[in-house]
């Protein structure tokens, strides 16, 4: 695994420090820079786990056709165009008419009809999987979803569903009312709750006196048409004689299904394809849009779109010693020797890179600060060895603030000097004019544009395992458009002084990961093979 | 263009595409459709026979003697130790490297990432030998307008 930088996201813990980043449980509060979200009036980072999702509209994938809500549960969330999907394999099929009839010397008729002759069947351009397989055949090219549709929803345990529903019907409103008062939230979800909830309260009384359901169909009956799949003695039977592993269709190929389906794969029927939905995403806390699409389907851009990339600085990270072992190897012509990822021995230094970009239009002062690391207890440690631990290894990072150039558009830089740079500097930096860099490995190696690269260093201790991964505390200042009061409760938002009432300060924590570190007496052995 | 090569009538051969008879001869059938970046190679001493109207797609690499009408999707590479019959379909990015002899049935059907192998119904082959009837006449009017030939080179 290369080396990564991911970005805190405080929503799940109830400090604003981050876990410690070598537990399991921590990951869940780390994301990467693009999964995240970042809400301007609360000034603060919102992540996958915290955003309220709304779904904006239905489309279908293949077609592109906005499905307007009502029609989406009429047509059980599948297009109801002429978009179906190839059970075996999972691409768009096709309506094409039948062959005209083969005239017997193998010789092509001289002339095809171009609009095809019935029966038409649909078929898949990539497999060449086709309907008349399992025995579709359609008379006319048109209306095919229909026509399927028709036979999904004959099919038993639909019909089952249907009755259920009917039959549940009346005491639905008294549910959802129930759960719409116990459970804090709900309500906002079911509009209609609060206006039924006296209604609701007075069928509580008698809400233990719903009626027994009779099924239509037993469980596992075979009268119910499908002869297999109902996990009963058909299948068992059917498995027992299998000849090869085609025969049975894979999970994948029936997991889109809605209802038990047969595991034959000679049985698999196409689907029409589902829906897609387009989400809207809005901050928690002061409920503000943060992600709004463009309704059409055809367009991928967005009315709102606050993403934290365009508002923290970016982090990326290399290990210089990695580049250049790499680059080793494929100077000596050994490509197929497997690259050893981040190879750290114990007990060794290491530099390590971060270049900061800044994605705003000011210039940021950034300050950077490592959480102490500490080892993960051992479960069968004695107590007093809690006191022996130390670190596992030392980061070294410049404590001072430096500076990030604003964010400049490419058409900005008048000499292309800055374009070059930015280009090259990646491949030979690193190696060539930095190829043993004992004087001048912690501080900013480099700025250019609106990048700055700073270095910093690792220790690793003799004894230490696992992988190399510190939280970083990243706080930077910069220039704020609107001098709006501060709220006293966010803890991340800080004054930064006080004479300067325009300049502000946001720090947010990133979990660095430098790989993982190769104890001695293995990596000898990783060595010589 | 290189060794001992046997082209047949009507058959396109894109100007950037690559027939190498390395060891062996190369004879390809009439009405054969070979894309541009096409590698046909042979590395045996025996004649690599290629049968009528096959189509080799961009950038596919073919070893192996085959019947008639298959198609060898873009990128699809195929090795010297399989046959091909007839109707085949190698799919997109396919590998078919068979460790020993092997000669695919007819309509078979390599497709997909893990090259699934599926018997096609052949459904469809009439439209399809028309398809490719006038996807080659529509080749054989196009590319000499827009791929100037030398004079004299006699291709």
């Amino acid at each position: 695994m290369s080396p990564s930088v991911e970005y805190y996201c405080p929503c799940q813990a109830s400090t604003p420090h981050p876990p410690q980043p070598n537990l399991a449980s921590s990951s869940y509060s780390f994301h990467a820079l693009h999964n995240l979200y970042f809400c301007e009036e609360c000034d603060a980072i919102r992540c996958n786990h915290c955003v309220m999702v709304e779904v904006s509209g239905y489309y279908c994938p293949n077609c592109l056709f906005e499905v307007p809500s009502a029609s989406v549960r009429a047509e059980k969330n599948r297009c109801a165009r002429n978009c179906f999907m190839c059970p075996s394999c999972k691409n768009t099929l096709s309506v094409v008419p039948s062959d005209p009839p083969d005239n017997g010397d193998g010789r092509i008729p001289p002339t095809i009809n171009a609009a095809g002759e019935p029966p038409f069947f649909l078929y898949c351009n990539h497999c060449r999987w086709d309907s008349a397989e399992v025995g579709i055949t359609f008379e006319k090219p048109t209306g095919l979803a229909a026509q399927l549709q028709k036979f999904e929803d004959s099919a038993p345990e639909s019909l089952e569903f249907e009755r259920l529903k009917e039959h549940f019907e009346p005491y639905l409103p008294a549910a959802s009312s129930a759960l719409a008062r116990d459970i804090p939230g709900v309500a906002r979800y079911t509009p209609h709750a609060l206006s039924r909830s006296r209604s609701g309260r007075d069928k509580n009384a008698n809400r233990q006196e719903v009626p027994d359901y009779r099924a239509r169909v037993e469980i596992g009956a075979v009268t119910t048409g499908y002869a297999l799949g109902g996990g009963a003695d058909p299948d068992v039977e059917f498995m027992r004689h299998l000849e090869t592993v085609e025969e049975v269709s894979t999970l994948e190929q029936r997991w889109g299904n809605s209802w038990v389906t047969s595991p034959r794969s000679l049985d698999l029927k196409p689907l029409r394809i589902p829906l897609h939905s387009k989400k809207s995403k809005r901050c928690p806390s002061c409920r503000h849009i943060l992600i709004k699409p463009e309704q059409k389907a055809q367009s991928v851009r967005y009315k709102i779109k606050l993403v934290a990339a365009n508002y923290l600085p970016a982090i990326t990270i290399n290990l210089p010693h990695m580049q250049a072992a790499l680059a080793m190897l494929r100077r000596s012509g050994r490509a197929n020797a497997e690259p050893q990822d981040g190879t750290m021995l114990a007990g060794k230094t290491y530099p390590f890179h971060l270049s900061f970009t800044n994605p705003l239009y000011d210039p940021i002062q950034v300050r950077l600060h490592v959480q102490r690391a500490l080892p993960p207890p051992h479960p069968n440690a004695p107590p007093e060895a809690e006191k022996t631990r130390r670190p596992p290894f030392a980061i070294m990072l410049p404590t001072q603030a430096f500076p990030i150039a604003a964010f400049a558009e490419a058409w900005e830089y008048d000499d292309d000097e800055d374009m070059f740079g930015v280009e090259e500097e990646d491949e030979d930096f690193d190696g060539a004019r930095d190829p043993r860099g004992r004087s001048r490995t912690v501080g900013v190696l480099e700025r250019r544009a609106n990048v700055t690269v700073i270095g910093g260093e690792v220790m690793i201790s003799k004894e230490s395992r696992g992988d190399i991964k510190f939280n970083m505390l990243v706080s930077y200042t910069y220039r704020s458009d609107d001098p709006e009061p501060e709220e006293p409760g966010t803890p991340s938002r800080l004054q930064a002084q006080p004479k300067q009432p325009e300049m502000k300060t946001f720090s947010f924590y990133t979990v660095v990961d430098l790989g993982t570190i190769i104890v001695r007496d293995t990596s000898s052995v990783d060595m010589d093979s | 263009m290189k060794g001992d090569i046997t082209i047949g009538a009507g058959t396109i051969v894109h100007p950037k595409a690559t027939i190498f008879a390395a060891t062996g001869p190369i004879v390809i059938g009439s009405n054969c459709i070979i894309e541009e970046g096409a590698i046909i190679l042979n590395r045996r001493k025996e004649v690599l026979r290629i049968g009528d109207e096959n189509l080799f797609e961009i950038g596919c690499r073919v070893e192996c003697p085959m019947g008639n009408c298959n198609t060898i999707c873009t990128r699809a590479r195929i090795h010297y130790t399989t046959r091909l019959s007839s109707y085949c379909v190698i799919g997109a990015g396919c590998l078919v490297v068979a460790t020993e002899e092997e000669i695919l049935d007819e309509y078979t059907v390599i497709y997909g990432p893990e090259g699934e192998r599926r018997i096609w119904s052949g459904r469809g082959r009439l439209q399809e030998a028309d398809l490719r009837r006038k996807h080659a006449e529509y080749l054989r009017e196009m590319l000499p307008k827009f791929n100037r030939l030398r004079r004299g080179e006699g291709a």
